[in-house]
């Protein structure tokens, strides 16, 4: 893989995407919605740092989800589109490169969003609470890992179906996969169901990954007092996105390598 | 002969639209080759198949059955693509970039380092005009503008072939008279070019070779010379209005061009059809040979279905 022209395409995603104003409208209203939280009236009662830190994790969550598969849905249906894609696969790169380029650009834009994001958050507790919270991180860690699953998800969708329908689908996936864990394994272990949806729950329970899993936004903006979040537990979510993001990518690859442009 | 720059060979491709509707054959087991250093048209009526055949020998979709060659080297192997340039039909780039912005970005693509990129760059934007507004933003250009910067990035890597799917399409004409130049410009440096096109003037006066398609086949290829030469026929100018009906008009296919004046006849049969005048009591004043143009010869070909 030539690491020239595979950077040259990620860093055309992020050109892109600073050139888009949905980036800066997420991060504006994230943040905006953030430094409002103090001004919330149970805000007033006893656990403001805890409240501040959990709106401003949720915000910033839903951010990233956003970016992540807006920006993933049109990031190569809109090449194909306007056929600028002609321009790049002319080039000698292979559609491979170019798929996972593209994918590269849309992470390193969430990445950096939710760098900056952190950044304004860690100062605005601080200058608030005179708290600092690096800790913060942790979550948004988590955050990012469940973003590039999303976004390898999009991405794929992409392919063939045009971006609403993507982020559809996603958002399918994403609400499904976050009420796994309670409903699809009692409608598995109900057996007064019919066989076939328990099946079926039972296919779906074993074969998506439980999103909630990364959700450790609570924890954390509780300060880890009850539950603290180790290495060990972020390099377990680690492993598992990144099963599920290569999973998705290399269906997405192969999907793109046989579509007809 | 030279060796082929690029050499397709039987491609077929055909579209589905819809599951229960038969397949449309878009082309039809098509062969041609380029010389290296000759610049061959595509012609062919709207939905012949050009930008198919193009499509495939970037290896944006794939043939049915059939193969490309590009320099020798099997067109799916993105390595071949490293000696090709390639023009999309109405390109279209990122309005907030500026023409240098633009070819640094493809320069990056293609692995040019960037103090050779520079010169390469500001080399390309004098050859297409564009030398003083390297530093404007492109949502600033016009239609023209933007199909000479697309011309330029074709260019980028020195291309050995360049492969131009309606280089004029929507331009104004003084655009097409600009774009003809810089065709003209590379095909003076030995570059092989194969483009399609409609506009016939633009082929005959940029191409040495060409090939047509309709309805996915091909029915005609080759030199220019060749192929309009073949058609070549003869005007007689008689010096005096003949009233008397020409003999033998099945077997000489002469044609009044200006009734009792002026009669064509196909090469092959000047000498018989001179004499059938002499005993007709003609007298002739001139006879000159008159070349196909290649619009006349582009629709005998696509009107006959190839044939003749």
């Amino acid at each position: 893989m030539r690491v020239g022209a595979f950077s040259a395409v990620a860093l055309g995603v992020v050109r892109d995407a600073l050139h888009q104003k949905i980036f800066y409208v997420l991060v504006a209203v994230a943040l905006a919605m953030f430094m409002m939280v103090p001004a919330l009236p149970s805000a007033q009662v006893g656990v403001q740092l805890d409240l501040l830190r959990d709106g401003f994790l949720g915000l910033i969550s839903l951010m990233g989800f956003l970016l992540a598969v807006i920006l993933a849905a049109g990031v190569v249906h809109r090449d194909l589109e306007r056929r600028t894609a002609y321009f790049v696969l002319s080039k000698p790169l292979t559609r491979r490169l170019y798929y996972l380029a593209k994918f590269a650009g849309v992470m390193l834009i969430v990445a950096l969003a939710l760098a900056f994001s952190w950044l304004v958050g860690l100062l605005f507790i601080y200058a608030k609470f005179g708290v600092f919270n690096p800790g913060l991180g942790k979550a948004l860690f988590t955050v990012f890992l469940e973003c590039a699953i999303l976004a390898s998800l999009t991405l794929l969708l992409s392919v063939h179906a045009s971006p609403v329908v993507s982020c559809f689908g996603t958002l399918l996936f994403y609400v499904v996969c976050h009420l796994k864990g309670e409903y699809l394994s009692e409608a598995m272990a109900d057996t007064s169901r019919n066989l076939l949806l328990r099946g079926m729950s039972g296919f779906f329970y074993y074969i998506l990954p439980n999103l909630g899993f990364f959700n450790i936004n609570e924890t954390v903006a509780h300060g880890e007092r009850s539950f603290p979040v180790g290495a060990a537990d972020l390099l377990a979510m680690l492993v598992l996105a990144a099963s599920f993001t290569a999973a998705f990518l290399v269906v997405g690859v192969e999907l793109f390598r046989r579509r007809e442009i | 002969m030279a060796p082929a720059a690029l050499e397709v060979l039987s491609l077929s491709k055909s579209y589905r639209s819809g599951l229960r509707r038969p397949p449309r054959r878009a082309l039809e087991g098509l062969s041609f080759a380029i010389p290296e250093g000759a610049v061959m048209g595509l012609l062919g009526p709207n939905g012949a198949g050009k930008t198919t055949t193009l499509k495939i020998i970037m290896d944006f979709i794939p043939p049915d059955a059939g193969e490309v060659r590009i320099l020798g080297r099997p067109w799916r192997d993105a390595e071949a693509r490293r000696q090709v340039g390639f023009l999309p039909e109405q390109p279209y780039f990122q309005y907030y970039l500026t023409p240098r912005g633009l070819l640094r970005h493809f320069g990056r693509l293609l692995g040019i380092p960037r103090d050779k990129a520079e010169a390469r760059i500001a080399h390309l934007l004098n050859l297409v005009g564009l030398g003083e507004e390297g530093d404007l933003q492109l949502s600033r250009f016009s239609r023209g503008m933007l199909q000479r910067l697309g011309i330029a990035q074709a260019l980028l890597n020195r291309p050995r072939l360049l492969v131009l799917d309606e280089p004029s399409g929507g331009l104004d004409p003084l655009g097409m008279v600009e774009v003809r130049k810089i065709l003209q410009d590379v095909k003076s440096q030995g570059t092989t070019i194969l483009f399609s096109s409609h506009q016939l003037s633009e082929v005959e006066e940029v191409c040495d070779h060409l090939c047509i398609i309709d309805r996915g086949r091909e029915v005609a290829q080759g030199s220019m010379q060749e192929l309009l030469g073949r058609e070549e026929s003869y005007e007689v100018t008689l010096k005096e209005r003949l009233e008397a009906s020409l003999p033998g008009g099945e077997e000489l296919s002469w044609e009044w061009v200006l009734p009792g004046r002026r009669v064509r006849f196909p090469a092959r049969m000047l000498n018989d059809s001179l004499q059938v005048l002499a005993r007709g009591g003609a007298v002739v004043e001139e006879v000159r040979p008159v070349h196909l143009t290649l619009e006349e010869f582009f629709l005998r070909k696509v009107e006959g279905g190839g044939a003749g």
